[in-house]
C-alpha cells in the first residue's frame, strides 16, 4: 500500500506490542487461511506434475474450466452494462419507489445462493411458472449454459450496481453540467465526461462480478443439472470428482480456480491503489 | 441626541448627482421579471438587469441571497418560474443549456480529469465537429492567451488552481460564447492569488471583450471587477450601478454597509424617517472648526486602532457612535488618543429617505454650488426640506 500508517510514538524503546500482535496475526491466519491454500497446492503436486497435468487436461475438466470462463464472461459483460444503467437510473432520478428498488436490486447478496438456485427453478424450470408455457415450444432455459448465466447474475448483480452507484453518487455534477453548457448532448456528456469518470467502477464491478461468478456453487448446481461434458462448471467439477473419490482431478482445478482469483484480487488491488494516488 | 438646528444642514441643499448622459449601450443580454421559488421559499423575485456588449456585471449578495440561482437560469441549468432571459436579442428561455451557447466558469473549475489542457480547451468544437485544423489553430490560440501554452499536455490535476481557472476561461472561450457567466470564481483561493487573478481576468476580459457576468459575495472583489455591480439581498435586486454609485449613492442601508463600512444616523424629519449614510473615509476630525465640510459636532474618541496602512478611530458624536479612519498624513499631522475631544465633520453623505431614494451630498458641490436647493426639492419630492427652521429630530 502506498500511505503507511505512521507508528504510533507513544512508547519510548523497543514495543514489544508490534511483533507480538503481528505474530498473532499471522498464527490465526495460518489455519483459517494460510494452510488450507496451501494444502491445495502441496497435494496437487505432490504425485508428480505429470500426473497434475494430465488431471487438468481431462476433456471433462478442460470443458468445466472453460464451461465457467465463459458463463462469468457473459454474466460480466450484462452485469457492466445493466449495471451501470440501473446505477445510472437510480443515482439520477428520484422517483416514487426507488429506494424499494434499491434494495430489492441489492438482495441477491444476502439470500443464500442455493436459494436464488432454487427461485430460478421455480420460474424457469419445466414445471415452473414462465417454464411451463415455453416448454411446449421446445425452450429449455434451465439445465443450460443459459440457466448457468441467469444464475451468475442473479447472484452478482448487486456486486457490479453496487460498485458504480457509489461513484455515480458522489461525482461532481458540475462536471456535466460544464460539459451541457459547452454544449455537448446528453448522449456526448455520458460519453465524454460521465463514462471516464467510471472507469475505475466499471474495471472493480467487472473483476468482481467475474471472480465471484466464476466460483458460483450454490445457485448453479441446481439450474444446471451439473451433466458433465454439458452443463458442469468449475466448482462443480471438483465436488463431483471428490464425491467420485478422485481427489487429485478435483484438486487440479482446484488450483487453477485459486490462482485465477489471486490474479484477479491482485489486479483489484492494485488498480484501486493506482486510482486512489491519482 | 444632535441638535435639531444642526442636523438641518444636512439636509439636501446642494446635490452632486452625476447627470451624465447615457452613453448607447449594444445590450449583449437581459433578464426580464425573473422569479423563482423552491417549494414554498422565494429565492428571487422580480429581477430584471442587462448587460451591455463587452460589460463586466457583478451580482453581489450574501449567501442565500440567490445570486447562483441567477447565474443557474441564464446558463439554463434551472428553470424560473416567471421572466425571461434575452442574448443578443434571441430569447433563450425555453432552450436547454446547450443551445445557448453561454460560457460557465464554475466554482470549482469543472475540467474534465480525463482531458489534458489541450482536450479540455478543444471540447466544445470536437462537439461541435469542428474539423481538426480549425480545433487546433483555436486551441493554438487560446492557450496563447492564457500563457498555457507550455502545460498544453498537461492534465487538470497537475495544475496550480489559478492555471486550472484560466484552463476553464479557455475553454468557454473557444466556442465563442454569448456571455460568460464566472460562479465564486475565486472562493476556493487564498487572498494573494486571489488579488493577482483579479486583476488578470480583468485584462483577459477586457482583451476578449466579451460580456461577463460575476457571482461573488465579496464587496472588495465586486468593486474591483465590475463595470457594474448589482447588489443582491433576499431574492431582489436592491441596487444597481457602476462601483463609484453604490459605493458612494447607496439605496439603502443594506448596500451600504453590504459594500464596505457606513455610518449610519438615524432620525425622522417631518414624519419620515430619514438615514444618513456616510462612509469613515469620508469623517474629518479636527481642533477647531472644520472648513470646507459639513459640521456633525463634537466627539469624543472612545477607541484608536492601528491597522497598517490606516487608523481606526471610535468617536462618540453626542449618543451615536462613528467609526472614522484616517490615512497616514492626517494621523501624523494630528495625533489623536482615547478621551480627546474632537470637532467632527463630514466630506460627503448620504440621505436616505424611504420615499424619496438616496440623495449623495459632497462637500465639493457645496463649495461649486452647482445644483440649487430647490433643485434638489423638486427631485426629492416635498417630504424634505432644506430649511434652518426645519423640526427634525434625531433619535
Amino acid at each position: 500500500m502506498s500511505a503507511a500508517v505512521s507508528t504510533i510514538r507513544h512508547v519510548q524503546g523497543f514495543d514489544v506490542v508490534r511483533p507480538l500482535s503481528i505474530g498473532t496475526l499471522i498464527f490465526l491466519m495460518l489455519p483459517l487461511v494460510f494452510l488450507p491454500l496451501a494444502s491445495i497446492f502441496i497435494f496437487g503436486t505432490s504425485k508428480g506434475l505429470p500426473r497434475f497435468w494430465s488431471a487438468l487436461t481431462a476433456p471433462e475438466a478442460i470443458f468445466a474450466l472453460k464451461l465457467s470462463l465463459a458463463t462469468s464472461f457473459w454474466a460480466t459483460v450484462f452485469n457492466v452494462l445493466f449495471g451501470l444503467f440501473a446505477a445510472y437510473v437510480l443515482s439520477r432520478y428520484s422517483f416514487w419507489g426507488r429506494n424499494a428498488l434499491i434494495v430489492t436490486i441489492s438482495l441477491p447478496t444476502a439470500i443464500p445462493t442455493a436459494v436464488a438456485g432454487f427461485a430460478l427453478l421455480l420460474l424457469w424450470g419445466p414445471y415452473g411458472t414462465l417454464g411451463r408455457l415455453l416448454a411446449p415450444h421446445g425452450i429449455h432455459v434451465m439445465f443450460t449454459g443459459g440457466a448457468i448465466i441467469l444464475a451468475n447474475i442473479f447472484v452478482t448483480f448487486p456486486l457490479a450496481f453496487g460498485v458504480m452507484k457509489a461513484v455515480f453518487d458522489t461525482m461532481n455534477h458540475s462536471l456535466e453540467e460544464a460539459s451541457a453548457t459547452i454544449g455537448a448532448s446528453r448522449w456526448q456528456t455520458f460519453w465524454h465526461v460521465t463514462l471516464p469518470a467510471l472507469r475505475g467502477a466499471i474495471v472493480t464491478g467487472a473483476l468482481l462480478t467475474f471472480a465471484r461468478a466464476v466460483g458460483e456453487f450454490g445457485s448453479t448446481i441446481l439450474v444446471s443439472g451439473n451433466l458433465a461434458g454439458r452443463t458442469q462448471t468449475a466448482p462443480l467439477y471438483i465436488f463431483a470428482k471428490f464425491n467420485e473419490g478422485q481427489i487429485e482431478a478435483a484438486n487440479a482445478i482446484a488450483i487453477v480456480l485459486a490462482l485465477l482469483s489471486f490474479l484477479i484480487f491482485s489486479v483489484l488491488f492494485f488498480a484501486r491503489d493506482r486510482m486512489e494516488a491519482k | 441626541m444632535l441638535a435639531a438646528h444642526q442636523i438641518a444642514t444636512f439636509l439636501p441643499r446642494f446635490t452632486a448627482t452625476t447627470h451624465e448622459a447615457p452613453k448607447p449601450r449594444r445590450i449583449a443580454a437581459s433578464v426580464t421579471g425573473l422569479s423563482k421559488q423552491f417549494g414554498n421559499t422565494p429565492v428571487l423575485k422580480d429581477i430584471n438587469f442587462d448587460i451591455a456588449e463587452g460589460e463586466t456585471l457583478v451580482l453581489l449578495g450574501a449567501s442565500g441571497s440567490g445570486k447562483t440561482t441567477i447565474l443557474r437560469i441564464i446558463a439554463g441549468l434551472e428553470r424560473p418560474d416567471t421572466g425571461r432571459v434575452i442574448l443578443h436579442g434571441r430569447d433563450v428561455s425555453d432552450l436547454p443549456a446547450r443551445e445557448r451557447g453561454v460560457g460557465v466558469i464554475f466554482q470549482s473549475y469543472a475540467l474534465f480529469p480525463n482531458m489534458t489542457v489541450e482536450q479540455n480547451i478543444g471540447y466544445g468544437l470536437r462537439i461541435r465537429r469542428r474539423n481538426g485544423k480549425e480545433i487546433r489553430e483555436t486551441v493554438d490560440r487560446l492557450l496563447e492567451l492564457v500563457r498555457l501554452t507550455e502545460h498544453r499536455r498537461k492534465y487538470p490535476s497537475q495544475l496550480s488552481g489559478g492555471q486550472q481557472q484560466r484552463v476553464a476561461i479557455a475553454r468557454t472561450l473557444a466556442y465563442e460564447p454569448e456571455v460568460v457567466l464566472f460562479d465564486e470564481p475565486f472562493g476556493a483561493l487564498d487572498a494573494q492569488t486571489r488579488t493577482r487573478l483579479r486583476s488578470e481576468i480583468r485584462a483577459l476580459l477586457r482583451k476578449v471583450n466579451v460580456p461577463a457576468i460575476f457571482i461573488t459575495h465579496d464587496q472588495e472583489e465586486a468593486l474591483e471587477l465590475g463595470d457594474r455591480i448589482a447588489v443582491l439581498n433576499a431574492g431582489r435586486i436592491e441596487q444597481i450601478g457602476t462601483p463609484q454609485e453604490v459605493y458612494d449613492q447607496s439605496a439603502s442601508e443594506y448596500v451600504a454597509t453590504f459594500l464596505g463600512r457606513a455610518n449610519l444616523v438615524r432620525g425622522v424629519h417631518q414624519g419620515e424617517k430619514v438615514t444618513l449614510v456616510f462612509r469613515p473615509e469620508d469623517v474629518r476630525l479636527g481642533d477647531e472648526q472644520l472648513r470646507g465640510c459639513h459640521q456633525l459636532g463634537t466627539g469624543i474618541v472612545k477607541e484608536v486602532v492601528f491597522a497598517g496602512a490606516y487608523e481606526r478611530l471610535s468617536v462618540q458624536v453626542d449618543d451615536t457612535e462613528i467609526v472614522v479612519t484616517r490615512m497616514k498624513p492626517q494621523t501624523n499631522a494630528q495625533r489623536l488618543k482615547t478621551g480627546d475631544r474632537v470637532k467632527v465633520g463630514l466630506d460627503a453623505y448620504t440621505v436616505l429617505a424611504p420615499l424619496c431614494g438616496p440623495l449623495r451630498i459632497s462637500a465639493a458641490s457645496a463649495v461649486n454650488d452647482r445644483f440649487s436647493a430647490e433643485n434638489a426639492e423638486v427631485r426629492r419630492g416635498p417630504q424634505i426640506k432644506a430649511s434652518k427652521e426645519s423640526d427634525l429630530l434625531w433619535n
